[in-house]
């Protein structure tokens, strides 16, 4: 019977693991592989062992470049993102009518988020002439060129995934919505006022939500690409302050042929990333409480 | 109980029927194509027209030979460097397909491509075409592709906005330092949002010709750097100092210019008077603009030093024939349709934007063409009265290279001489692989 009832699994299963082996699995281990060759797509694969790894770490300055804006990205939009989130969703929850329609309205930015079409429309927004700068320019502010300084590119693209809150917010709301009111009305009672009650019920009842909601932003930020793609015009422009790490790894593969490099790149962001995952878990020990613990 | 055994066991025979009729039908498709030649041809166009005429050349030539079908997939420069690159790796190019100068270089180098020497001039003949364009698709001495079209670096400029500000459109034959001198005059009179040329400091071309100006030049024909370290200093601080003077807009409106689109030009946008590139983006720009543009040579020269026509012709894009195609012969023979059959050539051409590479062709466009490309046609002409040397094969990834280090110095990042050394580590470092 159960011997039966596994290969039935099996069998329904396979499509999926044959998928998994040869599309996912194999490329993967394909990819460690060319990490350690010298491999120009055109001509067979150089074994030089640890090379790409030694030249990333002493000496590609674009290397660093490209990390010190994705870290930067990364440790601005999340933040900025989750509170953002949190904040539409406490707004959300307040028993309004019509929450359904607002609740779409608001997650539609990130259902268009990794759309060409919005980086374009960014981008216009942004631009020297765009509506930004004509709105500053009625309080007689001559605006920078947003999207194409040193300065402000950087930021535009965080103002971009903060834009994109939906998927975090729809996700708060239903945490939110968890929340037993008798403990609202007991701390009510008790005299605390709506700073006190945030701060001692709902971000301590939400923990597991915004750990969850963390790690998938953190996940998502590293690996952030077409934004910048489009918005810098595939360069990471200007003079490298776009140049996110996958930006970096798509042009060494793509526009430089070299994609051992480019694998030795990848699996260095999987590291990466694994770190981030990791610390995340181990901290949030300290600061995550799940509602079965006492 | 034992229903539901049955209906599971209903369900595993149904999976695996799936599982081989799903296998049973590949076969079936292929049995489809009987004794049909397949070609696929791939390439970037520079236009909607450009794309248009070659798709109608095409299915002429198909239309006349019912035993071959041609796989069209064509696309824009960016995307299709990618695609190229992709589908070479995985071993699966297409029997033909399009370069420029720097990827016949690339393909070539890695015997992706093979010599079409044996197929000259019978049954391609191109000795009435541009020479220099026949040349720039020679890889070490072996003819590699059969250039489109024909094409010269140019400064695309702004007759009426010289007019409106009372600047004299300079002689064909100036110097460097003129430049500097009129795009700054052309701020002054109509500043302070206006500029005279657009920043062409991380541009292949005009940086070729300057340092050619200084009696070197970017690439030798074996494929080396061919200047020193201090002439591309010179090269990022004579665009600094056009920055300085105003000549020339500051790094983030400069910026908002996305790469070779005319659209987003300060020509088209009405920020500068002058943008430095080659002229089959002529129409394009003409196109946009109701402004009065005319095609106007670069600098040739220095003050005190050589004048000499520097500005070489040459394909901007050119076929190539794959080395692993089976069909080698049947490519032969739509590339010779396409550019030497009457029929077949008038579709390509007529309407395309491109100008033809054959001197019989181009002197029937200039009598029947728009009046852009006989502007063009007639620049042509003039830089063919005393030829250039030829342009050498660069690397890939060049542009993005000196628009780089060139960026590093309009944001104040880096110095001329950082940016230079920037780019010379850079450059070599592709050189050598």
């Amino acid at each position: 019977m159960d011997a039966n009832n596994n290969v039935a699994a099996f069998v329904f299963l396979s499509p999926w693991l044959l998928g998994m082996i040869c599309l996912t699995l194999g490329p993967i281990l394909a990819s460690f592989y060319l990490s350690l060759t010298s491999y120009d797509m055109f001509s067979a694969p150089k074994w030089i062992g640890f090379d790409n790894y030694i030249k990333m770490a002493f000496e590609d300055g674009r290397y660093y470049q490209s990390l010190k804006v994705t870290f930067s990205y990364v440790l601005l939009s999340v933040p900025l993102k989750l509170a953002f989130a949190l904040g539409i969703a406490m707004l959300l929850n307040r028993g309004l009518r019509g929450l359904g329609f607002y609740r779409s309205v608001f997650y539609l930015p990130s259902l268009l988020g990794g759309s060409v079409a919005v980086a374009i429309m960014w981008r216009q927004v942004f631009s020297y002439d765009g509506i930004i700068n004509q709105i500053l320019m009625k309080f007689g502010i001559d605006g920078p060129s947003w999207i194409t300084s040193t300065d402000y590119a950087l930021y535009t693209l965080v103002a971009l995934a903060v834009w994109q809150f939906g998927s975090p917010m729809v996700i708060f709301l239903a945490g939110l919505k968890q929340i037993p009111q008798d403990i609202y009305d007991a701390a009510e009672v008790d005299g605390a006022g709506p700073v006190r009650k945030f701060m001692s019920i709902t971000i301590p009842m939400l923990t597991p939500i915004i750990f969850f909601n963390f790690v998938m932003q953190i996940i998502g930020a590293f690996q952030a690409f077409t934004p910048a793609y489009i918005i810098s015009g595939g360069k990471g422009g200007p003079a490298d302050a776009t140049l996110f790490y996958t930006l970096y790894l798509y042009e060494q593969a793509f526009t430089n042929f070299q994609m051992g490099y480019a694998s030795a790149m990848a699996w260095v962001l999987v590291g990466i990333i694994g770190t981030a995952t990791a610390a995340s878990f181990l901290s949030a020990r300290y600061w995550v409480h799940y509602g079965d613990e006492r | 109980m034992s229903v539901e055994m049955n209906r599971r066991a209903l369900l595993r025979q149904g999976a695996s029927l799936i599982g081989a009729a799903a296998a049973s039908s590949l076969p079936l498709a292929s049995s489809f194509s009987q004794e049909k030649v397949r070609v696929r041809f791939a390439g970037y166009v520079e236009s909607q027209e450009q794309l248009t005429q070659t798709l109608a050349a095409l299915k002429l030539y198909t239309q006349k030979n019912p035993n071959v079908e041609i796989i069209p997939e064509f696309t824009s420069f960016g995307a299709f460097t990618d695609k190229i690159a992709t589908e070479t790796a995985g071993g699966n190019s297409p029997d033909m397909f399009s370069v420029n100068v720097d990827l016949l270089a690339e393909y070539a180098r890695r015997g992706v491509t093979t010599p079409l020497d044996s197929y000259i001039p019978n049954p391609i003949n191109l000795s009435d075409y541009l020479q220099s364009a026949v040349n720039a698709a020679k890889f070490d001495g072996k003819q590699y592709a059969i250039p489109n079209d024909a094409i010269g670096p140019a400064i695309i400029t702004n007759a009426s906005a010289f007019e409106k500000a009372g600047v004299k459109i300079p002689a064909d034959m100036w110097t460097w330092e003129e430049l500097a001198e009129t795009a700054s005059a052309l701020n002054k009179a109509l500043g302070p949002r206006f500029w005279g040329v657009e920043d062409a400091g991380g541009n292949y071309i005009p940086c070729d010709i300057f340092l050619r100006s200084r009696g070197k030049s970017m690439f030798t024909q074996d494929h080396r750097l061919g200047f020193e370290l201090e002439d591309m200093e010179a090269w990022y601080a004579y665009w600094q100092k056009l920055r300085d003077t105003r000549a020339t807009p500051p790094g983030d409106v400069q910026a908002l210019a996305g790469n070779d689109d005319p659209s987003t030009s300060g020509v088209v946008a009405g920020r500068a008077a002058m943008n430095i590139t080659l002229t089959d983006s002529f129409a394009g720009f003409q196109a946009l603009t109701q402004d009065n543009l005319i095609l106007h040579m670069m600098p040739n020269g220095f003050r005190g030093g050589e004048m000499k026509q520097r500005h070489y012709c040459y394909a901007g894009n050119s076929t190539t024939v794959s080395a692993k195609s089976a069909n080698q012969k049947q490519v032969i023979d739509i590339i010779r349709f396409m550019h030497l059959d009457p029929d077949g050539a008038k579709t390509y051409y007529v309407g395309s934007g491109m100008i033809p590479c054959s001197k019989a062709a181009r002197d029937a466009f200039a009598a029947t063409g728009s009046e852009a490309d006989r502007k063009i046609i007639a620049y042509l002409d003039v830089l063919q009265k005393e030829p250039a040397a030829p342009r050498y094969p660069g690397v890939p990834g060049m542009t993005g290279m000196l628009t780089r280090a060139n960026e590093g110095v309009a944001f104040g990042k880096l110095t001329p001489k950082q940016a230079a050394e920037q780019f010379v580590r850079e450059v070599s470092a592709r050189l050598k692989k």
